[in-house]
């Protein structure tokens, strides 16, 4: 009895493993939103193109990063997409390897600002968003990054959190605006200590602030593009700033790990992902703004996202490697000055 | 009960596996990254965090408001407490319900709630307002203040039950015999009420305190990170700076001062009981 059950399952096992060589896996490590469109619109899609099986690993940057890392010798994921700084982290700790452009078929299509967003072409952007800030058009006007210090505006600005994605574009930009534009942001982080009591909240999650501007509580914040839909959709006369002084924002990238096991899956899928078809769909579900310059959008769905030419082009976004490099110190600084 | 002491370590032998496996190696592993930063034992991180002036300007506000939430929590809950047994049995059955009820409600939702209540234009400032009270609305948000109120109301019930429960267990006539034995109801409550329900207290209190100390969600959205408490800090560590031995030491100050709380709790209590 035994030895029949022994040989059986040994006969099983067999058939298991053997169907598991046939079957091609791509492993991808990705931000955990959106993911049942993504799975519609990219993943299926993709999986019955290539006949393979496509394994989503999600997570914020932090933890994937930190998963790549302690996979290093022997890498599970084969490609991830993060923002351009953690691109740039996973570059200087050699967990990725160049991305070979001419097996992109859609990488000429790419605006210039996503062709190699962090050198060397470690990194494809494949979508990027504006950073400027929503107001209260019958309450104030906005012309400048300045005018957040306004005195009709003191007690009536959420500004973000150093921590958050928007915290230090938007610290850049008043730098700018001041004239004093250091990567150590030493003088707009002054300022914003100097001010703090006016604002109403440093806050960390921009669906907060769908809540306080419907309340009342605040007239402006500085936001991403991405969270716009919701302040348009508000029964209130709500504008998106044009400063003088430009928009800023973000992009976020793919990356390729070194040592991949699944590299022409890979390739294939990120060629995918940037095929004009591909981008349109995910624009249209308002997923992501595309990289891909011939993707064309009704004017109502452009309107919620960071779209066209000459927005791609006036986009001035903050080196990835200033970024890393003074993350740190930003928090540090900021939490002396201003967390307290 | 058991035949031997052999039997009964057995029985209990895979519950204690389970737990040092899942749980306590787990704990022990992240608490040793802030001793052992690069492989080797030090206080280095500890000191770093100690002299570093927002930690403490950090830790101390944490600890006040685990103070005062509890004490607070105390005073309140003794008095609802109080009302509630003295009901009749459907009554306090009702009253329960009603107290145990926001337990059930996820504590983003009640957070979110609060956030339209302290508002500018919400029915605080608005009842302050029409009272004449203050003359232009009061920024209560992104306060210590919105912390308080906010931890309060979500612990208070914890407090309450444990409290209810340790005032049934109490002889139903030791409250009037003290009252014809010519106590006032502070003596009362101070030399019978209290040394008889401490147990209940100081289960409260460690419930409420800990739970002040370790809630994350209620200090993130009422507080922002203009009111940054230890949870907050150590949410900022761990996802921005990618620094989990700064992380580990602030979760060993945690479960140090949740530990503290519960055995000064203890010891209050059996001080009282001894004299």
């Amino acid at each position: 009895m035994r030895k029949i059950l022994l040989a059986s399952s040994t006969a099983f096992l067999l058939c298991l493993s053997s169907a598991q060589a046939q079957e091609r896996k791509l492993v991808i490590s990705v931000y955990g939103f959106a993911q049942d469109a993504f799975k519609t619109i990219l993943y299926d899609p993709f999986e019955a193109k290539c006949g393979c099986k496509v394994v989503v690993e999600t997570g914020n940057s932090v933890e994937r990063l930190a998963k790549l890392e302690a996979n290093k010798n022997a890498p599970v994921i084969d490609m991830a997409v993060v923002a351009t700084p953690d691109a740039l982290a996973a570059s200087r700790a050699n967990l990725i390897e160049p991305i070979d452009v001419s097996k992109l078929t859609n990488y000429d299509k790419l605006y210039d600002v996503a062709k190699d967003p962090i050198g060397g072409h470690l990194s494809v952007g494949y979508t990027f968003y504006a950073t400027s800030i929503v107001y209260r058009s019958d309450k104030v006007t906005i012309n400048s990054w300045n005018d957040l210090f306004s005195k009709e505006l003191a007690g009536r600005v959420a500004f973000p959190n150093v921590t958050t994605n928007q915290g230090p574009p938007t610290l850049y930009m008043i730098g700018k605006a001041m004239g004093q534009n250091t990567p150590d942001l030493k003088a707009p982080i002054e300022k914003v200590a100097e001010h703090k009591d006016d604002f109403v909240t440093f806050y960390v999650r921009s669906s907060q602030l769908t809540q306080l501007m419907q309340q009342d509580e605040i007239w402006a914040a500085p936001i991403g593009r991405f969270a716009w839909e919701g302040f348009a959709k508000m029964n209130l006369p709500i504008k998106w700033a044009t400063p003088k002084e430009g928009q800023t924002g973000g992009m976020n990238v793919m990356i390729l790990t070194k040592g991949a096991k699944n590299k022409e899956l890979a390739y294939q899928f990120m060629d995918f992902w940037l095929s004009t078809e591909i981008q349109t769909k995910l624009a249209e579900k308002l997923i992501d703004s595309p990289a891909n310059k011939e993707v064309k959008l009704d004017p109502k769905i452009a309107d919620n996202l960071t779209y066209g030419e000459e927005t791609a082009k006036s986009l001035d976004l903050q080196p990835a490697d200033a970024i890393l490099d003074n993350r740190e110190s930003w928090i540090s600084q900021w939490n002396a000055k201003v967390g307290q | 009960m058991f035949q031997s002491r052999a039997e009964s370590l057995a029985l209990v032998l895979p519950a204690m596996l389970f737990a040092a496996v899942i749980f306590i190696a787990p704990v022990l592993i992240l608490l040793s990254e802030g001793l052992r930063p690069a492989g080797s034992w030090s206080l280095t991180y500890y000191i770093s965090f100690f002299t570093t002036p927002l930690n403490l300007t950090v830790f101390l506000r944490t600890l006040k408001l685990g103070a005062l939430v509890t004490v607070s929590a105390a005073v309140i809950g003794y008095a609802a407490a109080l009302c509630i047994v003295n009901l009749s049995p459907k009554g306090r059955g009702q009253m329960v319900g009603l107290i145990v009820l926001p337990l059930m409600i996820s504590p983003v939702a009640r957070t979110y709630a609060w956030i339209v209540i302290l508002g500018r234009t919400g029915i605080v400032n608005q009842a302050l307002g029409a009272l004449g009270l203050t003359d232009a609305p009061l920024r209560i948000l992104f306060s210590e203040t919105a912390i308080f109120i906010g931890l309060l109301q979500l612990f208070l019930p914890l407090m309450i039950i444990s409290l209810v429960s340790a005032l049934e267990n109490m002889p139903r006539d030791a409250i009037s015999a003290a009252r014809v034995l010519g106590a006032n109801w502070l003596q009362v409550f101070w030399k019978v009420i209290l040394p008889l329900t401490k147990e209940g207290l100081v289960i409260g209190g460690t419930l409420v305190f800990t739970g002040s100390l370790t809630a994350y969600i209620t200090p993130a959205i009422l507080g922002g990170s203009k009111v940054l408490m230890l949870e907050t800090l150590l949410y900022q560590r761990v996802t921005i700076a990618n620094d989990f031995a700064s992380a580990s030491v602030i979760a060993m100050i945690l479960i140090v001062m949740s530990f503290s709380a519960n055995l000064l709790l203890k010891r209050l209590a059996t001080a009282r009981a001894k004299r």
